[in-house]
């Protein structure tokens, strides 16, 4: 009987202990594991980072962590303790579209959403003064007359903007050769020198250099985007149907934790994340890259990634279909 | 146009919060370049967020500065422990660390900031006249020349492998093979992972230097008898007599701190290659007194001055065209972005004055760096005095954690020991540490540009001497590998000559 009164005790003072811990949560550096390489997404992690560090009391630093299209960073998270000191910068790369290429073995559902964090629009772009097309459709009419002979980047490989493009070209039918290239910037300097006939260009690159490109296509057909790109032609113009909406063309990342994270802990940091993704000065400096700033909250996560899920999955034999079109022409 | 916008920029910058975290800005990334597995990138990464909050003109200058001071910092533990602080500093031990093993520590620390601060002015001299120009120069250059210009570096292999030309060569296809591990670009497989997530990547460049060179000289170190006694050694403060001494090999400064600048203005190839490719330039050109890799001051001044004008011609793309040269350049891209001004052609049209304050902010680090550089240099030289005992567990702590920073990560701590174990090995077979390094820099370089340009060419390797670029760094390759295979002969023979006959 005493023994028992001592083991209950025992149990209460654990359970208490560790809710207290929730309640002080958090009590140390909390991380957020970056998948890319350092550079300006990394940076526009930085600015949520820090204003979620100051809603919190602590730092969040933010850990590039690069490796296998962004999959080595949710393995890296997925592997530390589920405790919310380890948060995932969960580009749509690695939450959606490698799983759907068979390469990761997780659904988006395998996480706790905490809030959603920014978005990208892309386009597809030549260099200014290209005198062989002037509008998209030339482009694809020389395309398909010249079959594997156009070069384009859509800088990594197996990308976001590598399966969205070649969903394109594969509409048309179009056989152009992808060259992956380490940095996008890499590839933006061989477009402009000839070297590539056409490239993936993000609003920031855009807006850098407006005088250095034409835009031929925006991919999205969200209205803000067209905007962004000063109203050049979007997928809504083309007369063919892609099955592409809302986020599902568009590069994006929303905040997330192991899915084992205790509800109270994640409820902290999605309460702090939401202040952070509503302040005005943080709005402003990640409009001020191009990123679009959203404002989603974890409750509307598989209202919004579902579908993108969806939509990624059922292109899926785009990527393939270049490959095998390429293997036919040599 | 340019006298307009310095003018602009300098009433951004004459304000005491840009001057001030410039100072602060140099002094940070000496001490986060000195400390092994730390280095420029991951001090702007750390401040990034406070800079983001600043005067647009002083939160560059803050970056910068460390970027500046951090590409120099290296060297001070590369001198004083045969440790590179960063891979940017493993030629500079060379002859950096046999001067401080002849006494000449504050000289050589002094001739590496000297050297650093007159190569980072002449980089921004660079930035600053030919930004635009060079911009367009470097767009020329494509992957058939990246591709041509990695066997350039790895030509540099066989100079500074003298004496051990096979081991060398061996040691460099070490790296090579290194530089294999991970997921490939361009087939999205993996190579060499054995089915861990960890390997994804391959090794961090970081862990793999700190080990061969830090773990193993500290290995190395724990050999001697000497382990508790407290070196008397007398510290000479350098003094700016150290210009003076680096000013003595003008003309080492102006070519080593020109290659810097080149390569700095070319996107991806980076202050690592610099500085191997204008020590193995400097080596060459050598007069026959000069003895390279015995204590040659020419050898510092060599790399120091390279990697530091690389830090001026990286902020060529990154500022004239809005492409990074290198991982640091794409992080004050990243800063100048959120403070809301666009790097590249239209900043020059549209904000002179901000392009004018960060040409301010980048020289103007460059003196900081000089100044106190020179005037720290006793205490770094105070390293020298702490008994053995003391200081290699502070060092493999320094190492440990420098090298955990780089991505919290307990495996970057294994490889820095395992690469230990390997230094610790090749070393006791006199094999050169450096061609590993070099391998595994150009190993990327050289592979993904090679078949970058086979995808991209319509003729295969017809497009390598289609243009006229690539066709003429591939007949000066060939120029260097016939040339190194007559000096080696030559060599051979002269040694064969004067090998006495018995009766």
């Amino acid at each position: 009987m005493r023994l028992r009164r001592i083991f209950s005790a025992s149990i209460a003072a654990v359970v208490m202990m560790t809710s207290t811990a929730f309640a002080d949560f958090p009590e140390r550096t909390v991380e957020n594991v970056f998948p890319w390489s350092a550079g300006t997404a990394m940076s526009v992690s930085q600015i949520i980072a820090k204003a979620l560090g100051e809603e919190l009391g602590v730092s969040v630093p933010v850990v590039s962590t690069p490796g296998a299209a962004g999959t080595k960073a949710f393995i890296t998270s997925m592997n530390r303790p589920a405790d919310g000191y380890t948060i995932i910068d969960g580009y749509v790369a690695p939450l959606v579209l490698q799983p759907v290429l068979g390469n990761a073995d997780w659904s988006f559902k395998d996480f706790k959403p905490l809030h959603a964090a920014v978005s990208n629009a892309f386009s597809i772009g030549v260099k200014k003064g290209e005198t062989r097309w002037s509008t998209f459709e030339e482009l694809m009419e020389y395309g398909k007359a010249n079959p594997g002979k156009l070069r384009y980047s859509s800088g990594s490989r197996n990308n976001l903007p590598h399966m969205v493009i070649a969903k394109v070209l594969q509409s048309y039918g179009v056989v152009a050769q992808n060259i992956p290239y380490k940095t996008d910037g890499d590839a933006r300097k061989d477009l402009k020198a000839g070297v590539l006939d056409f490239s993936f260009i993000n609003v920031g690159a855009y807006l850098q250099d407006k005088d250095g490109f034409e835009i031929l296509l925006v991919l999205s057909e969200l209205p803000g985007a067209k905007a962004s790109y000063d109203g050049a032609p979007s997928i809504t113009d083309l007369d063919i149907e892609l099955g592409l909406s809302g986020l599902a063309p568009m590069g994006w990342t929303w905040w997330l934790v192991h899915k084992d994270t205790p509800d109270d802990v994640a409820d902290v940091l999605r309460a702090a994340m939401k202040t952070a993704m509503a302040r005005e000065d943080v709005k402003e400096q990640i409009s001020r890259v191009g990123f679009v700033p959203l404002e989603w909250d974890h409750t509307q996560y598989e209202e919004i990634v579902g579908p993108v899920a969806g939509q990624l999955g059922a292109m899926g034999n785009a990527l393939k279909w270049e490959e095998d079109e390429l293997k036919k022409l040599k | 146009m340019l006298v307009d916008s310095i003018l602009a920029g300098y009433a951004l910058f004459m304000t005491p919060a840009a001057i001030g975290l410039t100072l602060l800005g140099v002094l940070f990334g000496l001490v986060v370049g000195a400390l092994p597995g730390l280095g420029p990138l991951m001090g702007i990464i750390l401040l990034l967020p406070v800079a983001i909050g600043l005067p647009p003109v002083a939160a560059m200058g803050f970056l910068i500065a460390i970027f500046v001071g951090g590409s120099c910092g290296g060297s001070i533990s590369a001198i004083l422990l045969r440790i590179p602080g960063t891979p940017l500093a493993a030629a500079t031990l060379f002859d950096g660390y046999p001067m401080a093993q002849k006494g000449r520590a504050s000289d050589a620390i002094g001739i590496a900031i000297s050297a650093s601060a007159l190569g980072g002015l002449f980089g921004g001299g660079v930035l600053i006249l030919l930004a635009p120009a060079l911009a367009q120069f470097a767009s020329n250059f494509a992957p058939p020349e990246y591709a041509a210009l990695a066997v350039t570096g790895l030509i540099a292999i066989a100079v500074i492998s003298e004496g051990s030309l096979l081991k060398g060569l061996i040691a460099g296809c070490f790296g090579l093979l290194l530089a294999t591990i991970g997921t490939d670009e361009f087939s999205t497989g993996y190579r060499f992972t054995f089915d861990t997530h960890h390997m994804l990547n391959g090794f961090h460049i970081v862990a793999v230097v700190v080990g061969l060179f830090a773990i193993s000289e500290m290995a190395h170190q724990t050999m001697g008898n000497d382990l508790l006694k407290k070196p008397k050694i007398d510290i000479a403060r350098p003094g700016f007599g150290s210009v003076l001494l680096t000013l003595k090999h003008w003309k080492n400064l102006l070519r080593s701190s020109t290659i810097g600048a080149f390569f700095g203005a070319l996107p991806g190839a980076g202050g690592v290659i610099s500085s191997f490719t204008s020590y193995a330039v400097a080596k060459a050109a050598a007069g026959p007194d000069e003895k390279y890799g015995e204590g040659e001051e020419g050898g510092v001044v060599a790399t120091e001055s390279a990697n530091n004008a690389t830090v001026g011609g990286t902020l060529v793309p990154s500022l004239a065209l809005g492409i990074p040269g290198d991982a640091s350049s794409a992080m004050l891209i990243g800063a100048l972005l959120i403070l809301g001004y666009f790097p590249g052609p239209t900043l020059f049209e549209q904000q002179p004055e901000i392009v004018g304050g960060i040409f301010l902010v980048y020289l103007t680090s460059n003196v900081f760096l000089l100044i106190a550089g020179i005037l720290a240099t006793p205490l770094f030289v105070y390293v020298l005095r702490v008994p053995k005992s003391y200081l290699i567990p502070i060092v493999l702590l320094l190492c440990t954690i420098g090298t955990f920073a780089l991505q919290a990560s307990v495996f970057d701590l294994l490889v820095m020991f395992g690469f230990g174990l390997v230094g610790i090995l090749l070393r006791a077979a006199s094999y050169p540490l450096s061609p590993i390094v070099i391998g595994i820099i150009l190993g990327p370089l050289l592979e993904n540009n090679l078949r970058r340009s086979l995808l991209i060419s319509q003729d295969g390797y017809w497009i390598f001497v289609e243009r006229p670029v690539s066709l003429i760094l591939i007949i000066v390759n060939l120029l260097l590998i016939a040339g190194s295979i007559w000096f080696a002969v030559r060599k051979k023979s002269k040694a064969a000559d004067k090998v006495p006959v018995s009766d």
